[in-house]
């Protein structure tokens, strides 16, 4: 069953009571709220997820609710709560989403650690992967959307998971995460995606959610090889530049930008290893996405 | 006149480091710091100059068994150039000198 077969009444039950299986890739989380936004929000973006059994196995049970303080009668907050506790402070009401898709996001990162975890995009195209290390600001999602927006599958917007045994990026497709500018820049370029309405005065600006291609939700069972390493950087007066980077720089970037490296080890230090070896990598320069894409796709037929 | 002797270097044992080599440069991770490293050419064949050793090595035996591909420059300078990369590695746990 996928979550668009369920009523929104339905849906609601669950969300109230014991809790929606949502499956993103390897992954499945129980949800609950009796918040609209997190109701909303799912239906929006998660539509074509597949949903568990009640009652089958989650990996993590996560939930928006108000917190237990008097001070969600002054102004109406939420809390995100992960196994019952609250890892975060309360959040204004109008960014429950929000908080659900960062809380999410924290689930994987501090828990997942059965996979090697970068802080990076990763899409897909003629079977290999790309993979698109880099800080908040870098302009990694705005590529990352643009990208699938035109034909790359998307792997990840933020986590890319790699696999010990096979060196391959798992799949792990969730709405991809819009901040300020980008917001319309992405509407502007891909007139058909859909994104949630935007939350202002977040801790990141003004935050919107890009709902992941129906593709890329359905092939969230097939693993990809990395075979680039591209390190972007959007700059609002750049000309458009892919430059060479060599593959020990890269490995440390994406060391960098692991989150369990140093959990792993040695163990980490072959994954990555392997990994770069077979990679092309690469620093980008962008500030025009439709330029920034038509590079992207010749990389692609460099496979 | 009392004579100062020269130091020798021993690097951490073989089993204690992971490292690959990428066109020139090699990647390190040290298991006793859990830190990573890039080295560049130089640095990377003096250390594997001391894994590959028996024993401990002063710098200018260490020159010596450098490829002059990897330091195409006068003995003095490769010899200065060889006590750079070791005081930088003796920084990063990778190799020490050893005590008499």
């Amino acid at each position: 069953m996928i979550l668009r077969e369920l009523s929104r009444q339905t849906l609601r039950s669950c969300l109230a009571n014991g809790g929606v299986r949502l499956r993103t890739g390897p992954i499945v989380t129980c949800i609950r709220s009796r918040c609209d936004e997190v109701l909303n929000g799912l239906a929006l973006l998660y539509a074509d997820y597949p949903v568990e059994d009640e009652g089958s196995f989650a990996d993590f049970h996560a939930a928006i609710a108000p917190p237990r303080s008097v001070r969600r009668w002054l102004r109406p907050q939420i809390s995100f709560e992960f196994d019952g506790a609250s890892p975060f402070f309360p959040l204004p009401a109008d960014q429950a989403f929000a908080a659900l898709e960062w809380g999410l996001n924290w689930c994987v990162s501090f828990h997942c650690h059965q996979y090697l975890i970068v802080h990076a995009a990763c899409l897909e195209r003629t079977g290999c992967a790309l993979l698109l290390p880099g800080e908040p600001g870098s302009g990694k999602s705005t590529l990352c959307a643009g990208l699938v927006s035109r034909g790359w599958r998307l792997l990840s917007d933020e986590l890319a998971l790699l696999d010990f045994a096979t060196g391959e990026a798992v799949p792990l497709p969730r709405p991809i995460s819009l901040k300020n500018a980008a917001i319309d820049v992405i509407r502007a370029f891909a007139h058909d995606a859909v994104l949630s309405t935007p939350v202002h005065d977040t801790s990141k600006g003004s935050v919107a959610h890009m709902r992941a291609p129906l593709e890329s939700v359905h092939r969230a069972g097939e693993l990809a090889r990395p075979r680039w390493i591209v390190l972007p950087k959007y700059r609002s007066d750049a000309t458009t530049s892919l430059n060479p980077l060599s593959r020990g720089r890269a490995f440390m970037e994406l060391a960098d930008h692991a989150f369990n490296y140093d959990l792993h080890g040695r163990r980490g230090f072959d994954l990555l290893a392997d990994i770069v070896s077979g990679c092309h990598c690469h620093t980008f320069e962008y500030s025009a996405l439709d330029e920034a894409v038509t590079v992207f796709d010749t990389l692609s037929a460099t496979a | 006149m009392q004579s100062l002797s020269v130091p020798r270097w021993r690097s951490v044992p073989r089993d204690a480091v992971a490292l690959r080599e990428f066109d020139g440069e090699f990647v390190v991770r040290n298991e006793s710091t859990g830190n990573s490293h890039l080295l560049g050419l130089l640095a990377g064949r003096v250390l594997v100059v001391l894994l590959d050793a028996r024993g401990s090595l002063d710098a200018a035996e260490i020159a010596s068994h450098l490829d002059t591909t990897v330091s195409p420059v006068e003995t003095g300078e490769a010899y200065d150039a060889v006590e750079e990369v070791l005081a930088e590695f003796c920084r990063l746990g990778l190799a020490d000198i050893e005590s008499t």
